[in-house]
């Protein structure tokens, strides 16, 4: 978008005129780059918990000419673009004040967050989505042309007016200026770029973009050439060339000097920088598995309306749901194969498969020892055949382990049998559960009565 | 949980108990001892409300609904019902925050704690804190007027999670010398009743199973819930603190 008026084009310099104000501080300028670079980065991650009366002051990509500073600006100030822009403009015009404002601007406002919906965020993470298709900002080539031939020809004129700086002055000013911006550029695309690999954009750009990468080295040893050449001249100009090594000399020992310095630093920012980036997968993660529950109650709800002549499928449908949402709202985090986590899995399954609530209790847990197994088989079976036979309406299983014995009830209140009257051959009972007891070195006892339910104890040493 | 001045509020209010329905309550006359029991529902889920208004509103008289803590204790303290259905999550404090303000003016006034949640600090919570029993959500009609009527009656109500809780906690071994009488650990009778409980049996059936009475059965259960609200018991604090963060 652009509004087509003459103004907005000069706000095209600011980046080939970014900081260096002097000339000759041009040279400490670089050594600083990276590490603002590194600051500015962990700004931007946590910003969605920010602007809550005011939307923070973040370049924001979207309407931009330039590089979205003045939109940000507005939008953060609450005042029109079409101003900021004109205001930017009209400094530029005394002593270049607008460009370097706009250059600062532009690397101390963090790139504003582009966020999506939770669950659209979490699938694009997961891979599930196309996202090729999200909102980059398109290079236009036309209307840079345009803008740059525009600002050279008002920067002319202000030279021209005498206002400027004065022509001795100037072409290493501009050299300077076009080096830093190249350097400038890249610290700020590369953390652009690196913020969209994390956010689940090209990850396999990341490395190449962000960590370096031939054209980053070319600009930035372009951008220190340009920089290199604007001291030379001014030097040159100074006539005095034969003193180029010493000056080099006194140049890189102060260089090297401020590098000791502002390392420790760095290194603080590197290291805020790599924490943020562990909590922000952290939160990620989280986010990710409460996307996937949302998307599996939307999944189950849409089934029960399928569903709705079928009332035991509804209630089977909402009961495992429950038990999902349960299990990650509340629950343990049962990790591994213990008794506890059998149990619950094997009780899980009948629910689902039978459509019957089965309600488990724990006390305690243990090992999974070979016994230990055969008692959880035997208990689910103990479950399926109460799910089969018996027509109650919930089944109760509750296990206590002690120190000497591992116990599972398995009760439920339907229609009992007689257990002699069971067939010798019926493997359900005898085989499954009675035996495979014994051949543990446990027992089973099953407790019916017709019309009063059953309970079948198991028990067996861990 | 921090706010525990709670008398200002509701100190205030009860002056008038019966002509001051707090907001959303419905028609709170004093009514008779006898008949069914009157019932307030907090629930910060209208649906939730609604549901289980249909589900029992055969048996017992809902005379108010709240949906967070303040409501709650507005409406509690105005319509003193005989039972207060107590939802364990809610804006405001949670569950444990109404059962600390109501109590602060009402003492006698008896919750049912009810919730999805299942978590063990929950329940231990707000048992603790002072509901005379814990059932979840998913509860069928008849069960839950059931324990309504038992709460009503002064006796405690346990589902079969929360007797598993209670034995888990209190298992172990214990440090003898820290125990704290007899308050820190369950006598083998109370042990066989929650054990029972936990199993699936009705106080009814936990009755004839130990061939005694279902009034020695609830006094076991009452004498249990005494317990979790008294007891010291290092073990037992650091057991649900050991669960808050999973």
């Amino acid at each position: 978008m652009h509004p087509a008026s003459p103004r907005p084009p000069a706000v095209d310099l600011p980046p080939v005129a970014v900081p260096p104000a002097t000339p000759p501080t041009s040279a400490p300028v670089p050594p600083a780059a990276p590490s603002a670079g590194s600051t500015a980065l962990p700004v931007p991650e946590p910003a969605p918990d920010a602007g809550t009366a005011r939307p923070r002051a973040t370049r924001v990509a979207e309407g931009s000419m330039v590089g979205g500073v003045c939109t940000g600006l507005a939008r953060h100030l609450g005042w029109p673009v079409l101003a900021i822009r004109i205001a930017f403009v009209a400094l530029m015009l005394f002593q270049f004040i607008g460009v370097i404002a706009y250059g600062a601007l532009w690397l101390l406002m963090p790139p504003a967050p582009a966020t999506a919906a939770p669950g659209l965020e979490s699938a694009s993470r997961a891979g599930m989505r196309d996202t090729s298709s999200t909102v980059r900002r398109r290079l236009d080539w036309g209307p840079v042309v345009a803008l740059t031939a525009l600002a050279t020809g008002l920067l002319w004129l202000v030279q021209i007016s005498g206002l400027g700086i004065s022509q001795q002055l100037f072409w290493p000013v501009a050299f300077a200026c076009a080096g830093a911006a190249l350097v400038w550029r890249q610290a700020d695309s590369a953390q652009q770029k690196r913020w969209q690999a994390e956010a689940g954009g090209r990850v396999w750009l990341a490395p190449f973009v962000a960590r370096g990468g031939w054209p980053a080295l070319v600009r930035v040893i372009v951008g220190l050439g340009l920089v290199g050449a604007a001291f030379g001249l001014v030097l040159a100009q100074w006539g005095q060339i034969g003193q180029l090594p010493e000056v080099l000399a006194m140049t890189s020992l102060a260089l090297a000097g401020l590098a000791v310095v502002v390392a420790p630093w760095i290194h603080r920012s590197r290291t805020a920088l790599n924490t943020v980036r562990a909590e922000k997968v952290r939160a990620d993660e989280r986010a990710d598995m409460a996307a996937h529950l949302h998307d599996s109650v939307l999944q189950t709800l849409a089934l029960i309306q399928r569903q709705a002549e079928d009332p035991r499928a509804v209630q089977q449908l909402a009961r495992r749901q429950e038990r999902e949402l349960r299990t990650w709202l509340y629950g343990e985090e049962l990790g591994g194969t213990s008794l506890k986590a059998a149990l619950t899995t094997a009780a899980a399954e009948v629910e689902d498969e039978r459509g019957i609530p089965v309600e488990l209790v724990v006390v305690g847990d243990a090992e999974p020892s070979e016994a230990v197994q055969a008692l959880v088989r035997s208990a689910r079976e103990a479950v399926v055949n109460a799910a089969k036979h018996s027509g109650a309406d919930k089944i109760d299983v509750y296990a206590e382990v002690t120190e000497d014995l591992v116990e599972v009830f398995v009760r439920d209140r339907g229609q009992g049998f007689d257990l002699d009257a069971v067939p010798e051959d019926r493997m359900g009972v005898r085989g499954s559960i009675l035996d495979r007891m014994a051949r543990h070195g446990g027992r089973a006892t099953v407790r019916s009565r017709p019309g009063d339910g059953t309970e079948v104890r198991l028990e067996i040493r861990p | 949980m921090t706010s525990t001045p709670a008398t200002p509020a509701p100190g205030s209010r009860p002056a008038p108990p019966a002509s001051l329905p707090g907001p959303g309550t419905a028609p709170a006359g004093p009514a008779a001892a006898s008949g069914p029991s009157r019932v307030v529902v907090v629930d910060d889920h209208a649906m939730f409300r609604t549901g289980v208004k249909a589900e029992i509103g055969q048996a017992v008289r809902v005379v108010g609904e709240a949906a967070d803590v303040e409501s709650a204790v507005a409406v509690i303290t105005a319509a003193r019902p005989d039972v207060v259905l107590l939802d364990v999550h809610l804006p405001g404090g949670g569950g444990v925050e109404v059962l600390r303000k109501v109590h602060a003016v009402a003492p006698e006034q008896k919750f049912l704690a009810l919730s999805v949640s299942d978590a063990a600090e929950d329940v231990i919570g707000v048992i603790r804190a002072g509901a005379r029993g814990y059932v979840t959500k998913s509860i069928n009609g008849t069960e839950l007027i059931d324990a309504i009527r038992r709460v009503a009656e002064g006796d405690a109500v346990f589902s079969p999670r929360l007797a598993g809780f209670v034995l888990d906690a209190f298992s172990g071994a214990i440090d003898l010398a820290t125990v704290d009488e007899d308050l820190d650990r369950l006598s083998q009778r109370e042990r066989e009743v929650l054990r029972l409980i936990a199993r699936g049996y009705a106080y009814k059936e936990v009755a004839r199973e130990l061939f005694i009475s279902i009034k020695t059965v609830e006094t076991h259960v009452s004498s249990v819930l005494r317990k979790l609200q008294l007891s010291n018991r290092h073990q037992l604090t650091r057991w649900a603190t050991d669960r808050r963060l999973v």
